[in-house]
């Protein structure tokens, strides 16, 4: 027993004195300034003469103008999605900044396993496309589905709600849009079916902000 | 004069059975400090070799003039950035001289934050200008996430049967957990860049208390791999890496929102 527990110690200290080497000693070393001498050498001459410095702040200028050029002059809002808050820009100057909910991330499978619905705020650049004061909304089949109810035929009265929508809307293309709630005490979570949901206030300042056109940018 | 040591140690074994004891001692010993010994030496090699290719690949490019270093870093800087904005798709980019890290569409930036810790590995202290300008003259690409939080949870969900069903399975919402939030991604160009969360300063120098499990099984697969490097007689690797802090909320909105093959943008 004495000689098994005598071999045992001498692996362990063979394996902390291998790890400790692995993760601490050879990192160490590999980093230390004495590893590399000789190998790097500052640059030597004054380059091969084609670029001077008038010329170089000249270019990066340039390329700054052009970079600059890609943020719109006009408003636009940002979502992020991760956090839920938005913030709405004219320029480079912020004008408001705000929470609001964004997509589950869910995905919604029909009791028969036939039909697959998928809820999520998709990310990149988005344009509004069309604006509309006092909405209403036109039910999908997926939120039948979601409610555990059979889903009514196409145009059925059961399908149009008004005021879930809030006040306004702004339609972003493929069925997602930025509009109001009546589910306040969600707001900041990532609760919605993909569309971006704001409070009575912030969703009518966005409203006007915002054109036919403008740009939201989803990350 | 007798060592008195040598007296204990032997003394652990009794008379033969413990000479075959003593004998591995010294065997496993042996062998373990002459092969740590040369995995050791070979790993300090490896990265003068790493910094003799990255030289050879840009042999022959005209020396960078030092007084010029910054504005053509500048220039590469703003260059990349375009470049990147030419994509549909978010991008990165890391600027460690003004401290900031953004995340781009576009061109535009959609979030912004300012870096709170950071450390480079010595490869990236060491290179010269060309070199420089080979590895960050145009956006990176992100080969390989790993992360200690998931970056894309996704929640499936069975439609109930009926409305009562629907009423109970009311909306519960999940408790949220203290997640460490630690990720890292292996970018071309053989570098990794590692993004760890932390609510202050001090919590950075700590590196082992952040992505906790995660950490550890870094460190586990680090050493399972130098083992067998050294049992195949495999030459070791070398990665630089570039270790940057920033506040949890965004290292996780960062993770989130960047698509698995994004492009990185780096000023050093």
């Amino acid at each position: 027993m004495r000689t098994f527990f005598i071999y045992l110690a001498i692996l362990v200290v063979g394996i902390l004195f291998f790890t400790s080497m692995v993760l601490f000693a050879i990192p160490a070393l590999q980093e230390s300034t004495l590893v590399l001498p000789g190998i790097a050498q500052g640059e030597s001459g004054s380059g091969d003469g084609t670029v001077n410095q008038a010329s170089l702040e000249k270019d990066i200028s340039k390329l700054q103008a052009k970079l600059d050029k890609l943020t719109p002059a006009d408003a636009y809002i940002i979502i992020n999605t991760s956090e839920n808050h938005f913030y709405l820009y004219k320029g480079k100057q912020l004008i408001r900044k705000g929470l609001c909910s964004t997509g589950k991330n869910e995905r919604l499978v029909s009791e028969e396993r036939n039909k697959e619905y998928v809820f999520y705020t998709p990310q990149g650049v988005k344009t509004v496309k069309g604006k509309q004061k006092n909405p209403v909304w036109a039910k999908p089949n997926w939120a039948f589905i979601e409610e555990g109810l059979p889903i009514p035929p196409p145009g059925d009265p059961s399908r149009f709600e008004s005021g879930t929508l809030g006040a306004y809307k702004l339609t972003l293309g493929d069925g997602y849009m930025i509009h109001g709630t009546i589910y306040k005490r969600f707001i900041g979570q990532s609760v919605t079916h993909g569309c971006v949901r704001l409070l009575d206030e912030d969703l009518e300042a966005v409203y006007n902000a915002l054109q036919v056109g403008s740009k939201v940018y989803i990350y | 004069m007798k060592d008195h040591s040598d007296e204990g140690f032997d003394s652990l074994f009794e008379k033969k059975k413990s000479s075959g004891a003593k004998l591995f001692a010294i065997l496993f010993f042996g062998i373990i400090i002459v092969s740590t010994s040369v995995y050791t030496y070979l790993s300090v090699g490896v990265v003068r070799d790493r910094m003799l290719v990255a030289k050879s690949q840009v042999e022959g490019a005209a020396p960078v003039d030092p007084s010029l270093i910054d504005l053509m870093k500048e220039k590469a800087w703003v260059e990349s950035r375009l470049k990147m904005a030419a994509g549909d798709s978010v991008g990165l980019s890391i600027d460690l001289e003004q401290h900031t890290i953004q995340l781009e569409l576009k061109g535009v930036v959609v979030m912004n934050s300012k870096i709170r810790d950071f450390s480079t590995s010595g490869f990236f202290k060491r290179m010269d200008g060309n070199v420089y300008f080979a590895i960050f003259g145009s956006p990176l690409t992100i080969q390989k996430f790993e992360s200690s939080i998931e970056k894309n949870p996704f929640k499936v969900v069975i439609a109930p049967k009926n409305e009562a069903e629907a009423e109970a399975a009311v909306t519960k919402k999940d408790s949220i957990p203290d997640e460490n939030v630690f990720w890292t991604v292996k970018l071309d160009r053989d570098f990794e860049l590692n993004i760890q969360g932390i609510d202050s300063v001090a919590e950075s120098q700590s590196k082992y208390k952040l992505g906790k499990g995660f950490e550890f099984k870094r460190n586990l697969k680090n050493i399972v791999n130098s083992f067998e490097h050294i049992v195949k007689f495999k030459k070791p690797t070398y990665t630089p890496e570039i270790l940057i802090s920033i506040p949890e909320n965004e290292a996780k909105a960062i993770l989130r929102a960047l698509p698995r093959n994004a492009s990185v943008t780096i000023r050093i």
